[in-house]
């Protein structure tokens, strides 16, 4: 495996930003772990000097148990075709970041889904309205303490399923002789043993 | 005017009959389900032998063909195209979604139970629905506009108040027309 061009880009970012933890983590791929304040200079150094003029992707990922939210970009270069992927964690209580559009148009309507789905206020974006969920007023419903089995149960009509609707698995796995996971017996209770 | 329950009986045959063989299907996709209408529509199923084809807006349509899940937000709009549309007309709730679901039963956005919302005719089920079922769901919907049995618009004006209730529930922000049919 050849990880010249990688293990460059991985020099010429620790040179510029010494807090940068830099993994390479196989051909073509590049995890850049940052503090929130650094974001907006990094980003713009990685599509000035470091040719990664694509932004791919930008996602958010809930650490529940850190009460953090990360923030994911996925950068693109074009003329080494490596993929650079910048996370950061923020504050979940306050979630708060600046905008990049001034780096990526395409950011807004990133931004505007997370902000919807998440939460995350970006400063700076003046079109944090309503995006995709309408009439909306609920804990924003990508966020992991939102219970979604919970509201659907209260807002929406559910039909009861059928008296003799059994799992197949049980009868699969008696005719084969295989072994039913721990997991997955609680999803294949054959109703006429209860 | 001919007054007797006989000849109207005999219109009522006529009238019937005329429905169902021309049924049109307002060309509105909602989920996923709308994959499945140009296979049955095109050549190899070819539905317009039975009268079955699509038309281009809500005012000349007799079908309203619900293909799949519905989010709230989309609910919203087929509860328009559903008012707009002109007597007769009639519901095929299409996919397990609109009938318990399916695989968005814990979705915090989509409806379980379409006929809570709208008067459904024919349910179809099946994820999705291959286009023969497609088929044979228009035929047992042309079975029952045959019978005149098909009354979904009927219970529709009649339980007005019902439906609207359930779809207030659903849909917040309640800006919608009234119309006086």
């Amino acid at each position: 495996m050849n990880l010249e061009k990688e293990n460059k880009f991985a020099k010429q970012i620790n040179e510029t930003f010494h807090s940068a933890v830099v993994k390479v983590q196989r051909e073509r791929r590049i995890i850049v772990e940052l503090r929130s304040d650094l974001i907006p200079p990094f980003l713009s150094f990685a599509k000035e000097y470091l040719s990664f003029i694509h932004m791919a992707h930008y996602s958010c990922v809930d650490w529940l148990e850190e009460n953090k939210f990360e923030l994911v970009f996925m950068l693109w270069s074009y003329e080494e075709d490596v993929m650079l992927i910048v996370k950061t964690k923020i504050d979940r209580e306050k979630p708060e970041f600046v905008t990049i559009k001034h780096l990526w148009p395409q950011a807004e309507t990133y931004e505007r889904e997370i902000h919807e789905m998440y939460g995350v206020d970006f400063k700076g974006n003046d079109r944090l309205g309503e995006f995709i969920l309408e009439d909306w007023d609920d804990l924003p419903p990508m966020r992991r303490d939102f219970d979604t089995v919970k509201y659907a149960g209260e807002h929406y009509f559910t039909r009861p399923g059928r008296e003799d609707a059994q799992d197949v698995r049980e009868t699969i796995a008696r005719h084969s002789g295989e072994e039913i996971p721990d997991f997955a017996k609680k999803y294949s209770i054959r109703r006429d043993e209860e | 005017m001919i007054n007797d329950k006989y000849a109207n009986k005999i219109v009522d045959i006529i009238q019937n009959f005329a429905r169902k063989s021309s049924l049109w299907v307002v060309a509105y996709g909602t989920g996923c389900g709308a994959i499945e209408i140009p296979p049955t529509m095109t050549s190899r199923y070819d539905a317009e032998r039975f009268g079955i084809r699509g038309s281009a807006t809500p005012r000349q349509a007799d079908v309203l063909l619900i293909t799949g899940y519905l989010s709230t937000k989309t609910l919203k709009r087929v509860i328009r195209t559903y008012e707009q549309m002109q007597d007769p007309k009639y519901v095929i709730g299409f996919g397990s979604c609109t009938i318990n679901g399916g695989m968005y039963w814990d979705s915090y956005n989509t409806i379980k139970a379409l006929d809570q919302y709208l008067p459904v005719d024919v349910f179809i089920n099946g994820c999705m629905p291959r286009p023969e079922a497609v088929i044979s769901g228009f035929i047992k919907l042309q079975e029952l506009i045959k019978e005149g049995k098909a009354n979904g618009a009927q219970k529709y004006k009649e339980n007005l108040e019902w439906y609207r209730e359930n779809q207030r529930k659903v849909i917040k922000n309640w800006k919608m027309p009234d119309y006086n049919w």
